[in-house]
């Protein structure tokens, strides 16, 4: 438990170093407060921010996009992935499309969505849910295809029906790469999210940094890269926790 | 069903019905005529922006900087990859720093680098860089820090310096997973490049022309340009891993 401990605060000094330069590089007047900030105004924009319920307000329109975005767009992808492995013919249909449109960088994506839905809260979602569902589809797709065959056949054997196989054989064996891809599909929502929110937004989180650099905020800027970084590392963080107890089993 | 000519005509049965849906819906008229471009008009806009050159321009553009970027990023994410593996002292100091930074997404640096340093080519290039960073520094450090003991155990046998154990046992050993962080690195800084050039409009390339298209409301040139980036982006990959094959030859059978 001490190792831990120590671990993490090893871990932990550097940045704190990192912020203590930035604090006196600023402080010395080294450069001008338009260019940097210190810390220590960051901090306090960042508690202004907080109790003047800006920062809640924008947090909470961007969480909400993510939340129905990401779901919708995952839903779809482990649904997609699942039947794109199973069926042939369900294959010989998509695959081409699928694989075509997965060729197209996500961000490409969002002038063709702006125009097609507008910059209103159907597109944010609808963007976040196409950035979830290309990596949890392929991942999905990969886990089904690489079940033994063997498993297949025993329940083709024993007629089992579609929610038994589904419960029995195909998420058990399929969770550790669903998994992978359910996070490589959280980290992408979230970063086309905020894309598409310094793009076109009156709320939410990129909007809010979008604002600062118009009004040359500097601080404001900076605690909006600090927020989106720390919401980016809790849900990396979030999704591994769950794969390490859910993949356990694996291990032991 | 396994016959390629009919697995082929399934696999436009799709393609087509979107292609009916779509000219279904811009026959409609009204406002959705203007977001749905007739296939006629898209494949008239091609031709033109094909022939007056400009389509080529905007691709070599975004191509050179992509390449750019991924030059600068991964030198730099190599070069700090093998010095955290190696080093102990760099890997406790910079290591915490760096998996902070990388929370970060990527294009929420843009409103403060657009601030530092404008919306000009070297915001572009950094935030690209950044983009082919991350995964090298990542790829290059498992790569280097999982070289199997006993390779360095024959090493000390033989009496390698620095440099040789460098040349001969780590760059070979590690290879296989600095590739897969280039392999990243080129996804990323592809999308990266499209992204920069999307929001921050000037300087030309495939994204500011999709940019200003959406303000012009001309789906045609945005359905081209992202049609050009898929294609150029599938070669990119394709060569890559055709690269990959071929330096990692030795081992055989490919995972």
């Amino acid at each position: 438990m001490s190792a831990r401990v120590i671990a993490f605060g090893t871990a932990l000094l550097p940045p704190l170093l990192l912020v203590g330069a930035w604090q006196i590089a600023s402080s010395t007047g080294l450069f001008p407060p338009q260019i940097l900030v210190s810390p220590a105004d960051v901090a306090g924009t960042i508690a202004e921010l907080v109790r003047n319920g800006e920062l809640g307000s924008h947090l909470g329109d961007s969480l909400f996009r993510l939340f129905w975005g990401f779901g919708i767009g995952a839903l779809a992808g482990l649904a997609f992935g699942t039947a794109l492995a199973l069926s042939r013919l369900f294959e010989a249909l998509f695959q081409p499309l699928f694989q075509a449109a997965r060729q197209v960088p996500i961000l490409a994506f969002i002038p063709m969505l702006v125009l097609l839905l507008g910059i209103e809260e159907g597109f944010k979602i609808t963007v976040v849910a196409v950035a979830a569902f290309f990596p949890v589809a392929l991942a999905t797709f990969d886990g089904v295809r690489g079940i033994p065959k063997g498993w297949l056949e025993v329940a083709r054997v024993y007629r089992t029906p579609f929610p038994s196989l589904l419960v029995r054989i195909l998420i058990p064996a399929t969770v550790p790469p669903v998994l992978t891809g359910l996070r490589l599909g959280l980290t992408r929502a979230w970063l086309v999210l905020v894309a598409a929110e310094l793009l076109a937004a009156d709320n939410g989180i990129g909007q809010m940094m979008e604002m600062g650099r118009q009004l040359f905020r500097i601080d404001v800027v900076l605690a909006g890269v600090i927020v989106s970084g720390l919401i980016g590392f809790a849900l990396d963080r979030g999704v591994k926790l769950f794969e390490r107890r859910y993949t356990r089993w694996r291990v032991a | 069903m396994n016959r390629p000519l009919p697995r082929i005509a399934l696999g436009l049965i799709v393609p087509a019905l979107i292609l009916v849906w779509w000219t279904v819906q811009s026959n409609a008229g009204g406002a959705r005529a203007l977001a749905f471009v007739p296939l006629g008009t898209i494949a008239a806009t091609f031709a033109d922006l094909a022939t007056g050159g400009l389509l080529l321009g905007d691709a070599l553009t975004t191509l050179s900087r992509a390449v750019t970027g991924l030059l600068l990023g991964g030198i730099a994410g190599i070069a700090l990859g093998v010095a955290m593996a190696t080093l102990r002292p760099v890997d406790r100091l910079v290591g915490p720093i760096y998996h902070a930074v990388r929370q970060v997404p990527l294009l929420g640096w843009l409103p403060l680098i657009g601030l530092w340093l404008g919306n000009g080519e070297s915001a572009k290039l950094l935030i690209i860089g950044l983009a082919a960073f991350y995964p090298t520094v990542l790829g290059t450090y498992e790569g280097i820090a999982h070289v199997e003991r006993r390779y360095l155990d024959v090493g000390r046998v033989y009496g390698f310096g620095a440099v040789q154990r460098f040349r001969h046992l780590l760059l070979p050993a590690a290879l296989p997973l600095i590739l897969t962080g280039i392999t990243q690195a080129i996804a990323f800084a592809w999308i990266a490049t499209i992204g920069v050039e999307i929001l921050l409009g000037a300087g030309g390339g495939l994204g500011a022309t999709m940019g200003i298209a959406q303000a012009q409301q001309r789906m045609d040139i945005i359905l081209v340009a992202i049609a050009v980036t898929a294609l150029l982006g599938f070669a990119i990959n394709h060569l890559f891993a055709r690269l990959r094959g071929h330096l990692l030859r030795w081992q055989g059978n490919p995972a």
